[in-house]
């Protein structure tokens, strides 16, 4: 058994082990845990297929930023097990779930079916295959860089314009800034009557 | 490996960047003010949108960025619609920023300037990448605008479902551009449009990929249009938003979906419209929700009891009547888009003006509360009923032009093809829809001229204000009886996407 083989199997069963254990979890904070673990075999198998760069944000953006993110929340909610999650939904909304599920696994497998093999001409000649550099950093940063600069350059604005935003929600106002509040008492959310206030 | 970056020509992007930094100068300019000046920066964010004009004018057509930044004549067209729609809600925020924003200032206006900014470059985008980008900057500080009022619980509640629907509808859009992307190889529109062209003559039947493809980009865009199915959010975001926000949203976000559609659908995906294209046929679907847009939006309108709702539900059958030209793939359909958005343009602020007018005074936004206007406030109230004639469509006003260029459009279309008779049924049932629109909007005129009730209100005009409803009323009037400057701009546009004139 090769090298290369080896690390497969054990990072796909990593992978797999994670994401089953993810769903079987009682507790939602063990069950984050569990799908980065997850996550981390996967990006060992993205790697071992030359998509460095693509491992590597799949690290970074979800195991680092989203899956921290998630903690936080169910942290900050104080969910310790399931039951803290309320009711068990009811029949309905946990069919649509199977069936949701269901749906995705076919479409999966005839996705894989289609491209494995003699399957796999569709649309072919117009989609460049993959050379060796597919993926790796220096192939994506050149790509940024050069033909997809302006794309990349716009992102800023649009970060700048999201910073901005999310200071103007987040921040409190000062005594001096609130708008004069009318007679009646009011709580932390004024009751804006629709009526008018004639 | 060689580097090479793509020939770039910033000046192409001057409007758009001298727009950007201006942005950033009302930023700063009110933390150097100490958030003293609010008249002031109300000002100075209009003289800035005054030079971006100017500096539009002065810029040429071409492309700036290798194929990605595109100067064409839609994009100039609609870029003068963003810049005047932004001029107009900045015009009439004056009386707000006194009343109810004591906080932001500088950040209210600049995130309307960032927004205008986004839309500009979605204008220009010729590329899914940035047109993508393009909407998303459009769209981010309209969440946090709709939900300025941060003391209120409407415009809070407003805040969160725009921005839910909103993020929802760019991941469909995103999802579907992922598609077309992984169809056709390349991001660049013109070069997709000849790829998806190959692959359709090489294979005939491109799939059921196309059709995925096709069913989430229209429901993304169909979300930012504000179409049925996906209008929900509409009347509530309306309600609950700051007025002249709402007023913005109406026409700048409306027209920036509606350049999206018209790069992706009218332009990238042109091959794959009319029902021999069946199961990829776009045309018929997108009719389909305009039909639905004009029965749906103009009947409920009729039971609104609140004109900022009523509005809404008038905006969605609005978008109807624009979409009936969109599917209308000859030289006339976008034109007659491009003209009827300018028209809707005038007459949709200028109500929102006075809605907003009204609001400052009275605090309220009910239809009630007008009754009796035209004995207090006779000139407001004259210039409101014309607003809303010209929504109605009724001659001689420009929303009658408007509505008479799609329709003649459609109908020119089905008359050259039997393949495009079905376009007959949209003429018909926006016909049909535009009698049922006057009932809704003729209620307010009777509410403000036949009632017995004397209405207590005098209504003050601030200056901005009055500037913004009477480049409103000179743009409906003067455009209903001399459209010929308009239409002649906007009879470039088609030529561009690759209707030639036979």
């Amino acid at each position: 058994m090769s090298l290369d083989l080896a690390i497969f199997v054990i990072s796909a069963l990593v992978a797999v082990f994670g994401a089953t254990m993810m769903i079987f979890q009682r507790n939602p904070v063990a069950s984050v845990l569990y799908l980065i673990l997850s996550l981390v075999g996967q990006a060992v198998l993205y790697v071992q297929l030359g998509a460095a760069f693509v491992g590597a944000v799949l690290i970074i953006v979800y195991s680092g930023a989203i899956l921290v993110l998630f903690l936080f929340v169910i942290m900050m909610l104080n969910l310790r097990s399931s039951a803290d999650l309320g009711e068990p939904s009811p029949p309905v909304s946990r069919f649509v779930k199977y069936f949701v599920s269901c749906l995705i696994f076919l479409e999966l497998s005839f996705i894989i079916r289609e491209s494995l093999g003699a399957g796999s001409t569709t649309s072919a000649g117009i989609v460049t295959m993959a050379d060796d550099s597919f993926g790796s950093v220096e192939s994506v940063a050149t790509l940024l860089f050069t033909r997809y600069l302006y794309p990349f350059e716009l992102t800023s604005v649009l970060l700048l314009s999201a910073i901005v935003g999310a200071v103007i929600i987040a921040r409190r106002a000062t005594e001096d800034e609130l708008p004069p509040q009318p007679e009646k008492a009011v709580g932390p959310i004024s009751q804006k009557t629709n009526e008018g206030q004639e | 490996m060689d580097f090479q970056l793509p020939p770039y020509d910033l000046k192409m992007m001057l409007p758009e960047i001298f727009l950007f930094l201006w942005a950033l100068v009302v930023f700063t300019f009110d933390l150097l003010t100490n958030r003293k000046k609010e008249t002031a920066i109300g000002y100075l964010t209009l003289v800035g949108i005054l030079i971006t004009g100017v500096l539009l004018a002065f810029t040429g057509y071409g492309r700036g960025f290798g194929n990605m930044f595109f100067n064409d004549p839609m994009a100039r067209f609609f870029k003068i619609i963003f810049l005047g729609a932004a001029f107009m809600a900045v015009g009439s925020s004056f009386g707000i920023l006194k009343q109810r924003i004591r906080n932001h200032r500088g950040e209210y206006f600049g995130l309307i300037l960032l927004s205008t900014v986004g839309m500009m470059f979605l204008a220009s985008s010729q590329e899914l990448l940035s047109l993508y980008i393009g909407l998303e900057l459009t769209t981010i500080p309209l969440f946090v605008l709709a939900a300025f009022y941060k003391d209120d619980k409407l415009s809070v509640e407003a805040g969160i479902k725009y921005f839910i629907v909103g993020a929802f509808s760019s991941a469909l859009l995103l999802y579907g551009i992922s598609f077309l992307y992984g169809m056709s190889g390349t991001t660049d529109i013109v070069q997709m449009k000849i790829n998806l062209a190959i692959t359709h003559l090489t294979f005939t039947n491109i799939g059921m990929t196309l059709v995925i493809a096709v069913v989430t980009m229209l429901a993304g865009i169909g979300y930012k249009l504000g179409l049925p199915p996906f209008h929900q959010w509409v009347p509530d975001v309306y309600e609950g938003s700051p007025t002249p926000v709402a007023a913005f949203l109406s026409i700048g976000s409306k027209a920036a979906g509606l350049v999206a559609f018209a790069k992706i659908f009218v332009n990238g995906l042109s091959a794959f419209h009319g029902p021999e294209m069946l199961p990829n046929d776009w045309g018929q679907l997108v009719a389909l929700m305009a039909i639905l847009a004009m029965v749906l939006g103009n009947t409920v309108a009729i039971w609104q009891t609140n004109i900022k709702r009523m509005l809404g539900y008038s905006s969605i059958a609005q978008a109807g009547y624009i979409m009936i030209g969109m599917v209308t793939m000859n030289v006339y359909g976008l034109s007659s888009v491009a003209f009827y958005m300018f028209a809707y343009m005038f007459a949709n602020m200028g109500a929102f003006a006075i809605v907003t007018v009204f609001e400052d005074k009275t605090g309220s936004t009910q239809i009630a509360s007008y009754r009796g206007l035209s004995k207090s406030a006779p000139g407001l109230s004259l210039t409101l009923a014309i607003f809303l004639l010209s929504l109605a469509g009724i001659p001689p006003l420009a929303g009658f032009l408007a509505k008479y260029y799609v329709f003649a459009a459609a109908v020119e279309k089905a008359n050259s093809a039997d393949s495009a008779s079905w376009l007959y049924w949209l003429v018909g049932v926006g016909l049909i829809t535009t009698v049922f629109s006057l009932y809704y909007y003729a209620n307010i005129i009777k509410q403000m001229y036949f009632s017995r009730e004397d209405s207590p209100y005098k209504i003050p005009v601030s200056a901005p204000a009055m500037m913004v409803i009477a480049i409103c009323l000179i743009g409906v009037i003067l455009f209903g009886v001399w459209p010929e400057p308009i239409l002649q701009f906007a009879g470039d546009i088609p030529a561009s996407f690759g209707f030639i004139a036979r």
